[in-house]
């Protein structure tokens, strides 16, 4: 992780669900870049191995309560970083609903499933962008949402988290253009990546795994830290000083045609 | 190109939707209209409601333009309350799901279903975030739901037209509920000479009708005579 050192030296970050999977790895790679990492979490003792990676990668990390579904305790950890750090210089909004794993039945599901994902993915995307704004606005930062090559492709099995996801797409291109002449930088990152449902499933279905992984160019899932953690710091950093609006898909070769 | 198959329109009673359904009407097409006051997304006023004007048969054709034009008032984010965002942004997605889930239930083996909706999300539109938001999500659930219902032969796919269009539909010199067309950057004007985008919209869902046609589905059409040609 050498590329990211001093990439991010001394600037700010919440990263939302950074408890597991592509949040930690991604809180990792901000350590290794030398960022103050809010590790904002539901239930701040999840967050503790997020904690220690962020820290010997070389960050500071603050662990944060962070359900987005609540606009106050999102509210309070925003204000808690740039209280105690002085800044914020970017937010990356990766938490998801706790059901985004499971399949949804479209034609026989009820509106309530539904509120679970759009809560945290919609509405939480909306809501941690007014409340970032004016922080933002002043470092001149970045929003970075995680989105999922599902909503690009719209999965069958999936079909409220492609939505949601897909919703954010929209919402990055229309906000960068809303931000841009507050040379706030609004982009997402599409990743496949190795999750905390797929360690399950090597587990439990490794031919499944083995089947998913055949569909990879690269021949392998991402690693959230080292695949999928660099590009979304350079997406927050100066480097991408010239990028907004836009989805960056890394798959490692999954989906080309989107 | 008047067809004999019958065909719900699920509208708002204002632009593109409405000015499709009369234009069908008109040729002789049989088509059913759901009522404007019908709440989109209570699903059991829309499954009595669908039930009730198709009766106890189906239907062979499905456009759906659920999206409330006067919804489209332009503002920054940071100026919305939470029930402007959600009636903006999330009630429109509520709606496309809840209508497109009982759809499900009239529509026909071998069914086409089109949905209407703005170009706005492929460009992004400043102060359009919520509809912005709630179109790319709309059309996504639509890719979704034309990878499920691919079993019973049913193809569901997307048509944009431009803001102004989508507003307007024929009524080319209304005011779009009193809200006004916001304005949509794009490169330059469209490549094509000007037309009727109804007129457009229509020659697609007769060609997405036809048995030709029986193997596309989940894509994007954009009737936007050649303003932003997709990537």
């Amino acid at each position: 992780m050498s590329g990211l050192q001093g990439l991010m030296e001394g600037r700010v970050v919440l990263v939302t669900g950074a408890g597991a999977g592509v949040g930690r790895g991604v809180s990792a790679a901000f350590g290794s870049a030398g960022a103050i990492v809010g590790i904002g979490v539901r239930r701040p003792e999840a967050a503790e191995e997020t904690a220690a990676d962020v820290a010997a990668a070389g960050g500071t990390p603050v662990i944060l309560r962070c359900d987005v579904t609540d606009a106050e305790q999102s509210a309070a950890a925003i204000a808690q970083l740039v209280a105690d750090y002085g800044r914020l210089d970017a937010v990356v909004h990766n938490a998801v609903s706790g059901r985004s794993s499971e399949a949804t039945d479209f034609e026989n599901t009820t509106l309530e499933e539904w509120e679970d994902h759009s809560s945290v993915t919609v509405r939480a995307t909306w809501r941690l962008a007014v409340q970032a704004y004016p922080h933002l606005q002043k470092t001149q930062g970045a929003y970075l949402l995680m989105s999922s090559p599902a909503g690009i492709e719209g999965s069958e099995r999936a079909p409220f988290y492609s939505a949601v996801k897909a919703a954010q797409r929209g919402f990055v291109r229309a906000l960068a253009r809303e931000w841009g002449s507050d040379h706030i930088r609004v982009n997402s990152v599409a990743p496949l990546a190795i999750s905390p449902a797929l360690e399950n499933m090597k587990i439990l279905e490794p031919e499944r795994v083995k089947r998913i992984e055949g569909l990879v160019p690269l021949g392998r899932l991402g690693d959230p830290e080292t695949d999928i953690g660099p590009p979304s710091v350079f997406l927050c950093s100066d480097e991408a000083r010239y990028v907004t609006g836009q989805t960056l898909v890394v798959s490692g070769g999954r989906f080309t045609s989107l | 190109m008047a067809t004999s198959s019958r065909t719900l329109v699920i509208t708002t009673g204002s632009g593109i939707g409405a000015s499709v359904a009369k234009k069908l009407r008109d040729r002789g097409d049989a088509v059913i209209e759901t009522d404007l006051s019908l709440d989109l997304a209570d699903a059991h006023a829309v499954s009595r409601a669908l039930r009730s004007l198709v009766g106890s048969g189906t239907v062979d054709r499905v456009v759906l333009a659920a999206i409330d034009p006067s919804a489209f008032r332009a503002a920054p984010i940071t100026s919305l309350s939470e029930e402007d965002w959600d009636q903006a942004a999330e009630y429109p997605m509520r709606a496309a799901f809840v209508v497109l889930q009982q759809v499900h239930t009239v529509i026909a083996d071998g069914g086409r279903v089109v949905l209407i909706l703005p170009t706005v999300a492929t460009t992004g539109v400043a102060d359009l975030v919520p509809l912005c938001s709630a179109v790319e999500a709309i059309r996504v659930m639509a890719k979704a739901v034309a990878r499920r219902w691919g079993a019973r032969s049913i193809t569901v796919n997307t048509i944009e037209v431009e803001l102004g269009a989508f507003m307007l539909g024929d009524d080319v010199e209304g005011d779009a509920g009193g809200v006004g067309v916001p304005v949509v950057p794009v490169l330059g004007q469209p490549a094509l000479p000007p037309g009727s985008a109804v007129d457009d919209v229509l020659g697609l869902i007769d060609m997405l009708a036809m048995p030709a046609a029986a193997a596309i589905t989940g894509t994007l059409l954009v009737a936007d005579r050649g303003t932003v040609m997709q990537p």
